[in-house]
């Protein structure tokens, strides 16, 4: 009896300490912070009131959601070519390729960011070489901008879109493209009809972490971004530490982590991006 | 001179709000564990711990105040990092205050007090008479630190006549190039922009938010915000901005490693850091101790001979020479030419300062 319920429950019961140190340590604090949200003297609703009713909030909120997607579109159409690659490199050149994805992924942030600082800026190396070689006349803006903080946003970004769908890519049975071949069609067809709807799953699910990862950048806008580039973690931040407005902060937070997770079951539900996680 | 570049107006501590983008977003405030210094061998008076912004700043007072103050009196002073006013609350509302003194901007020695959250100063044992004179300079929780400012730093390549001060920044046919502005309301733009519309340094506050938006409309196209102040001191020095609005100490460490920068100190607005005790603060009569030690001429001339911020004690400038004095907040070079920032004004209004600078930058 006994070891018939540890046979069955094998596999939770390995899961449980985990699981016992997410609930205390994450699920209860993010619940504790959605509960402040509704803490207001104007009425449980008074700081949604707030974020809806001040135009600041929702340009924010939209700009934060602009870029991040632009973010995703951006690193889709880079990591895929990158993804095919990888899925089907030598041993030697996938490490080559890993090394090259993931140094930049290492680095500090701040590092990064004033590194393309000194490359992008008016007077910086890149539009210095332009101008130089007489390819250019004026100074090329590439920071800023929205430009400068959707290249240094998908740099960050892109290992999350490369390895997802490199890993979707290598789960693909190569006779599948083999076999629309011999029966006669055209490179292009074999892509657009066999390779490209067999990765879209690995796309979508490199996409959503992207964007979610997206939502909540702080300090590239912040460095490389133009007057419009604010971030919605820019103003949770000035509500925690600034003036102390926890309940506020809360609420912003709490507009974050609904979007996220209805964005999350959006791509559970109709897209299958739980399959990366290992689900059949 | 010391070219130590100062990084202690809001927002300048980057690597804080680095670690705090992702955790904001999760909602959470990670706080980390203090991480405490213990000189070796200190002695049995007890000991004082002091919240610091840290690094090349936390040395200097190390040598300047600590040192001596434990040579004098025996009590250990034990740093601590991290002293963001998030964390400052959860101490003292959840009864775990470990801090006894703690640097602040001077907006939180208003809403600190607002909300409860700090202990009384007791000035029997801190003496306030040589203090320099200023309003919400010294309050019932709190001692002025140090003096630094804002001014009109700008690149002498991009421009070869000097600004004359508020109204050259909104003067862009004699003044072209792009000007750079903190993107903290509280950093004395909108201040800037007032005076260059005709108001009076005495009738800036309370402030005309609108009226000021409506001024920074005219260089809107030209207008740039940083967003640390390293990326200040990277703009003027390599002429990505003609003209900012910048901490002192970051013109000046512009100028000494060599770029084409100069200051224009007209205009200039004053304001400083504050030192408080948090409420329940565990060694409070070695914290008024300490305290009272900084607010000595001495103790005052010391840190300003270690690092470009002027002295909160004007007779502090006797101990100075006149070189180092022509270079720092409050000396000589400035007198007549700054404004002090209102700070209980900012406490009570910087929000919803932010929430219109944003929606103008948005709009």
């Amino acid at each position: 009896m006994a070891s018939g319920f540890l046979r069955r429950h094998s596999a939770s019961l390995m899961l449980a300490p985990a699981m016992l140190l997410l609930a205390v340590f994450f699920l209860w604090p993010v619940l504790d912070l959605v509960r402040g949200s509704f803490a207001h003297p104007d009425g449980s609703l008074g700081q949604y009131e707030r974020v809806f009713s001040r135009p600041a909030y929702v340009l924010v909120l939209q700009r934060t959601f602009l870029i991040s997607g632009l973010t995703v579109l951006i690193c889709a159409v880079i990591a895929y070519p990158v993804a095919y690659r990888l899925a089907t490199a030598s041993t030697t050149g996938k490490l080559v390729i890993l090394a090259v994805i993931l140094i930049p992924f290492w680095t500090n942030l701040l590092v990064l960011c004033y590194g393309w600082l000194i490359i992008l800026s008016p007077t910086g190396t890149l539009n210095k070489a332009l101008t130089g070689i007489g390819l250019i006349d004026n100074p090329l803006p590439l920071s800023g901008n929205m430009a400068g903080v959707l290249i240094g946003m998908v740099q960050t970004m892109l290992p999350y879109m490369v390895l997802p769908v490199a890993a979707n890519m290598a789960r693909i049975d190569p006779r599948i493209p083999q076999a629309a071949r011999s029966l006669g069609a055209p490179p292009l067809q074999v892509f657009l009809r066999t390779w490209l709807p067999l990765t879209m799953s690995g796309v979508i699910a490199g996409g959503l972490l992207v964007f979610i990862m997206s939502i909540g950048f702080f300090i590239i806008p912040a460095i490389l971004g133009g007057t419009k580039d604010i971030f919605i973690a820019q103003l949770i931040e000035m509500n925690i530490n600034k003036v102390l407005n926890w309940g506020f902060a809360a609420a912003l937070s709490t507009v974050v982590l609904v979007t996220t997770l209805v964005l999350y079951g959006v791509g559970v539900r109709w897209f299958g991006v739980d399959a990366l996680w290992g689900r059949q | 001179m010391n070219g130590i570049p100062k990084d202690k107006t809001p927002g300048g501590l980057l690597t804080r709000r680095g670690l705090l983008s992702g955790a904001a977003a999760a909602g959470g405030v990670a706080l980390a564990a203090p991480y405490y210094i213990r000189p070796a061998g200190a002695q049995s008076a007890g000991r004082v711990i002091y919240a610091t912004w840290g690094g090349s700043w936390e040395e200097a007072i190390r040598k300047a105040w600590f040192e001596p103050f434990t040579a004098a009196t025996g009590i250990e002073v034990v740093t601590a990092q991290d002293n963001t006013y998030g964390k400052f609350q959860s101490m003292v509302e959840s009864g775990t205050t470990e801090w006894d003194v703690v640097e602040v901007n001077p907006d939180f020695t208003f809403i600190g007090a607002k909300r409860g959250l700090l202990e009384p100063l007791d000035f029997t044992v801190i003496n306030r008479e040589p203090i320099m004179e200023g309003e919400g300079f010294v309050t019932e929780y709190s001692v002025p630190q140090v003096l630094w400012s804002y001014v009109l730093g700008y690149n002498t390549d991009l421009l070869k006549t000097a600004p004359s001060g508020a109204v050259d920044m909104f003067n862009l046919t004699d003044f072209a190039g792009k000007r750079s502005i903190y993107s903290n309301p509280n950093s004395s733009a909108l201040e800037t922009a007032l005076l260059a519309d005709g108001v009076a340094p005495g009738d800036l506050y309370p402030m005309d938010i609108d009226r000021a938006l409506a001024k920074l409309d005219e260089i809107r196209s030209d207008l740039i915000f940083y967003e640390t102040n390293a990326q200040a001191q990277q703009y003027v020095s390599d002429g990505t901005a003609a003209m900012l609005i910048m901490p002192d100490g970051r013109a000046m460490s512009a100028i000494e490693s060599g770029a084409p920068v100069a200051i224009q100190y007209n205009q200039s607005f004053m304001t400083w850091s504050s030192m408080v005790a948090p409420k329940g603060c565990p060694n409070r009569e070695n914290a008024m101790k300490l305290l009272a030690w900084t607010m000595t001429p001495e103790a005052q001339a010391a840190i300003a001979n270690a690092y470009t911020y002027g002295p909160v004690v004007p007779a502090a400038f006797d101990m100075i020479d006149e070189a180092r004095a022509n270079i720092l907040s409050g000396g000589p070079q400035q007198q007549g030419k700054f404004i002090m920032l209102n700070a209980e004004w900012w406490a009570e209004n910087y929000e919803d300062a932010t929430e219109r600078l944003t929606e103008w930058r948005l709009m």
